[in-house]
């Protein structure tokens, strides 16, 4: 196939097709992106249109997630500058439709497909909004071109899965953001043609997680991305971030990505996990293996497979430092308490997962805080349904559970969705051995999380406003009690992201500080728009007030 | 700061702007002072930060029969800009500037509309010109093509509030002023000193009510029929963008407000409903505002159509009778009103300064007697 030509600053640059305007930088060896108000530089980060850092103007048109941006031949990309010129952009119409079917599924990973697939099998109309070209999730993570192979069994099981959602007669949009959720419930969602106001009968979010980063000095720079950041770079557009890949993190995605990587051709300098050997942790262990012997033989095979590839994997490790030199970026690590460095092109970080729950506070579903897992889960039925009746939830969005857990808590909520009243005993006792596995894999692995307590005070921790730890002590130690004045008093969680890495290390950090339990309250109040959106989509939007007459 | 003690001078039952500028005055005169807050729904928290002194068409449109009340504090309006200029020096800036405020026009209508408002404005001291089309691309190259003209207000401008309240505070701390939260629901008037009653008796030689929203409660328990229904309003803010809209911008007829921040970002609000929160709860937003806010903004203002939206918010307006209440109350002369009666943010400084004044006995920066608590009685 030929390959796509585009400019970056002006120079000329190709690129194989189907890749995101981030992986074709990528491929061309550009790490920077944008730059911000203090001049510093910004690249990918989370990969997955969360972070809003790998923003570039494209076509003069400011403000482009470079991540969530399919390349088209002849595209003008520039750096974005921290304040682009109030210009007026081309007019671009976009049409607006009101939807009511009568199932509507807010992401295609295990949970929403599955969900999908149940409900339509129920006979339900089922309509799916995923936000990726090519739905399937953090897990099953698909091939951006439609003709690969797919890598491995993974991937081949995501395609099986997304194939027969279609065969079903789901109707899948995909490049679909969600950016409002009203009372109803209403919700509000925009491609690049057109704009959604969708009232559904039942609504099933499953809008998965985001990773949680190590927040040291250096996490910010260009080329240190979330390890899911990584995988996507690879397993959607078969880019690598970088030729040598530092991964640090606590749990299997890490070492499995770093594996990835070696298969493709990185140079994985180091895997550094927090945790301690899993051979140290044996009754856990054995209870993995218990609950899920094929998954656990997996892992173990997983292992033995990196070994072979010469990557060691190093226990008790944690990054503390990064640093930009001109050859590349210097990461200093604790290993077993000793401090240690090593360069690398690129740095992968994962330290847990963060449920993308924004649409679930904003319905108003009650939550509960779950102290292990160090996030907010949803009350709900054994039918997945939340405290907001028509509002199910399936998946990481209401806390981690992974993907096979996923896929049963979409087939129920699905059915249950479409208005069965049938339940399969034979699922319950699934979803219980998932989650006893869950329990089990987050023991062998369990750590101490990197928490600001630990970190110096001119760390960032919001990065899109460039705050740093030591300007919210301050707010602190003036008083500030609640997560919302500090946020007032210092900018913290007011930028692009809106809140999404500093706002749970902030709810935790505050908690800690002053003794109290974290709830829902300890973390930003839900605000629409649930991710930025541009003011040509609202405009567009207003016509469907217009159309039912309920503009006063 | 200053032990919790019962030898309190000034107690001010709020801590939103109008509170915190009172404490300020008097905590400049070397008086003793306290400020208690119940902590929920503070407009000021919620405030955008334009500086109003123009007759905003949209309290027009919705209370004409307060028209006259709104003409008459005109001259308020002026000296509460002028307090604010004087807070900003004094609290070393918070982003205040006086570029201006324009109020657009589409159509003739609209400019006879402004043209009359103009001439009142003008005799009560206010500096506004009318603009034709020709003059508003040279200061306003951003505005669309539909626009005819404008009334300029040259008073007007803008601020950031969130630089200015944090600043506030912080001097408020440096003077020893206590900040305590509670809420006080009545009064004790049988002792010595006047007490307010929370979960705790405040007492203190004078009390000024700056609760906003919740001072309607407070006056009726001193005898006031004083109605303070909050006005939940709705405001959007944008990511960042080159700083070019100087001007405070509003319109004739249709609500909207509309500036940019010195961090770039475009605050886009104007008085469009959102939905009052049940109990305390913070008020929400609705669909039907966000969509007519922004597209309003965008076909006023369509260069800011290559930002995106950051962010939408809810917060309460208190428009009372579009009228300040500043002074004490007759029954119970150490019991003192500092209700702004709309724009509460715009007025808060002068009408807070102005209640502190006569309840510690100095000089107020304007006389309140227009603003007396007798017309409510």
């Amino acid at each position: 196939m030929s390959k796509l030509r585009f400019t970056f600053d002006g120079h000329d640059r190709t690129a194989a097709p189907d890749l995101s305007v981030a992986a074709a930088l990528t491929e061309c060896g550009t790490q920077a992106f944008r730059r911000t108000d203090s001049d510093a530089q910004r690249g990918i980060f989370c990969g997955m249109g969360v972070c809003q850092d790998c923003l570039v103007a494209i076509d003069g048109v400011p403000n482009q997630r470079a991540c969530m941006t399919p390349l088209r031949d002849g595209m003008q990309i520039e750096t974005q500058i921290a304040r682009p010129k109030l210009t007026a952009p081309p007019a671009q119409k976009k049409a607006a439709k009101r939807l009511t079917p009568a199932v509507l599924v807010i992401g295609g990973g295990a949970g929403g497909l599955n969900a999908a697939i149940a409900a339509r099998e129920e006979g339900a109309d089922v309509l799916l909004l995923d936000e990726r070209k090519v739905p399937g999730g953090q897990y099953f993570k698909q091939s951006a071109s439609p003709d690969a192979t797919p890598l491995d069994p993974q991937q081949a099981d995501g395609k099986a899965l997304l194939r027969a959602a279609l065969d079903a007669g789901v109707q899948i949009q995909s490049q679909t953001e969600v950016w409002g959720a009203f009372d109803g419930p209403e919700i509000m969602a925009s491609d690049p043609e057109c704009v959604y106001a969708i009232r559904p009968r039942a609504l099933i979010v499953a809008t998965g997680a985001y990773e949680r980063p190590a927040m040291i000095p250096g996490w910010t720079l260009p080329g240190v991305m979330t390890v899911g950041a990584a995988q996507t770079l690879w397993r959607s557009y078969r880019t690598l971030s970088g030729r040598r890949i530092a991964l640090f993190g606590n749990g299997p995605l890490t070492a499995q990505v770093a594996l990835e990587l070696a298969n493709g051709g990185a140079e994985i300098v180091l895997l550094g996990e927090a945790a301690s050997s899993p051979w140290k942790r044996t009754q856990a262990a054995t209870r993995m293996l218990r609950s899920d012997p094929r998954l656990t033989i997996k892992g173990i095979r997983m292992l033995a497979e990196l070994r072979r590839q010469g990557v060691s994997l190093r226990h008790m490790t944690k990054p503390t430092k990064i640093e930009q030199t001109d050859s590349g970026l210097w990461v200093s690590y604790e290993v077993h308490g000793r401090t240690k460095q090593v360069e690398a092109d690129a740095v992968c970080l994962n330290f847990g997962f963060q449920p993308q729950n924004e649409i679930l506070r904003l319905l108003g579903t009650k939550m509960r805080f779950d102290s292990r897992y160090d996030q907010l889960r949803p009350e709900r039925s054994e039918m997945m349904e939340t405290s907001v009746h028509g509002v199910f939830a399936v998946g990481d969005c209401c806390g981690l559970g992974g993907a096979p857990a996923a896929a049963v808590e979409g087939r129920i909520a699905g059915r249950a969705a479409a208005g069965s009243k049938v339940t399969h005993t034979k699922e319950q006792s699934e979803l219980s051995s998932h989650r006893a596995f869950q329990d089990a894999l987050w023991q062998v692995y369990a750590a101490t999380p990197v928490q600001l307590e630990t970190v110096t005070p001119d760390t960032i921790v919001c990065r899109c406003e460039e705050i740093t730890k030591r300007v919210l002590d301050d707010a602190m130690g003036n008083g500030h009690t609640d997560i919302g004045a500090v946020k007032r008093a210092t900018r913290v969680g007011m930028g692009r992201c809106q809140g999404r890495y500093c706002g749970p290390a902030l709810a935790g950090y505050m908690a800690r500080r002053l003794d109290l339990d974290v709830q829902d309250l300890s973390f930003f109040a839900p605000r629409i728009p649930i991710k930025p959106v541009d003011i040509g989509t609202l405009v567009a939007a207003e016509n469907l007030l217009d159309q039912d007459g309920s503009d006063d | 700061m200053v032990p919790m003690t019962d030898q309190i001078d000034l107690l001010v039952i709020g801590g939103g702007i109008t509170g915190q500028c009172a404490a300020l005055a008097a905590a400049e005169h070397g008086a003793c002072v306290r400020i208690v807050d119940f902590k929920r729904n503070a407009g000021s928290h919620a405030n955008a930060g334009s500086l109003h002194v123009q007759m905003q068409s949209r309290f027009l449109r919705l209370n004409p029969h307060l028209a006259d009340n709104l003409e008459s504090s005109l001259p308020l309006y002026l000296e509460a800009v002028a307090a604010w200029e004087a807070l900003d020096r004094k609290l070393g800036g918070v982003e205040l500037t006086r570029e201006g405020g324009l109020m657009l026009a589409d159509s003739p209508e609209q400019m006879t509309f402004l043209r009359q408002k103009a001439e009142r404005e003008a005799k009560k001291g206010l500096s506004v010109d009318i603009l034709d089309r020709d003059a508003l691309p040279k200061i306003a190259p951003y505005l669309g093509s539909t626009i005819m003209g404008a009334e300029i207000c040259h008073d007007e401008g803008k601020l950031n509030p969130l630089i200015a309240n944090r600043k506030l505070e912080a001097r408020l701390t440096e003077l020893g002023v206590e900040h305590v939260y509670d809420r006080i629901i009545g009064f004790d008037m049988t002792t010595s000193n006047p007490i307010a009653k929370g979960t705790i008796d405040h007492s203190a030689d004078q009390i000024v009510i700056a609760a906003a929203w919740g001072s309607g409660a407070l006056a009726n328990e001193l005898g006031l029929a004083i109605k303070t229904p909050p006005e939940p309003l709705h405001m959007n803010i944008t990511e960042a963008g080159d700083y070019r809209i100087h001007h405070l911008i509003q319109h004739a007829e249709r609500p909207i407000t509309l500036k940019q921040f010195r961090s770039g970002q475009v605050v886009i609000g104007g008085g469009w409903s959102a939905q009052a929160g049940e109990g305390d709860g913070i008020p929400t937003i609705l669909s039907q505002s966000l969509l007519g806010n922004v597209a309003l903004a965008a076909t006023i203002a369509p260069g800011i159509g290559g930002l995106r939206l950051l962010r939408t918010w809810a917060g309460y307006n208190t428009p009372v009778d579009g009228k300040a209440t500043i002074g004490p109350t007759l029954l119970h002369p150490r019991l003192h009103l500092a209700l702004p009666g709309d724009a509460g943010y715009t007025l808060g400084p002068v009408v807070g300064q102005c209640a502190a004044a006569l309840a510690m006995g100095f000089d107020p920066l304007t006389d309140p007697t227009p603003y007396a608590v007798s017309r409510w009685t």
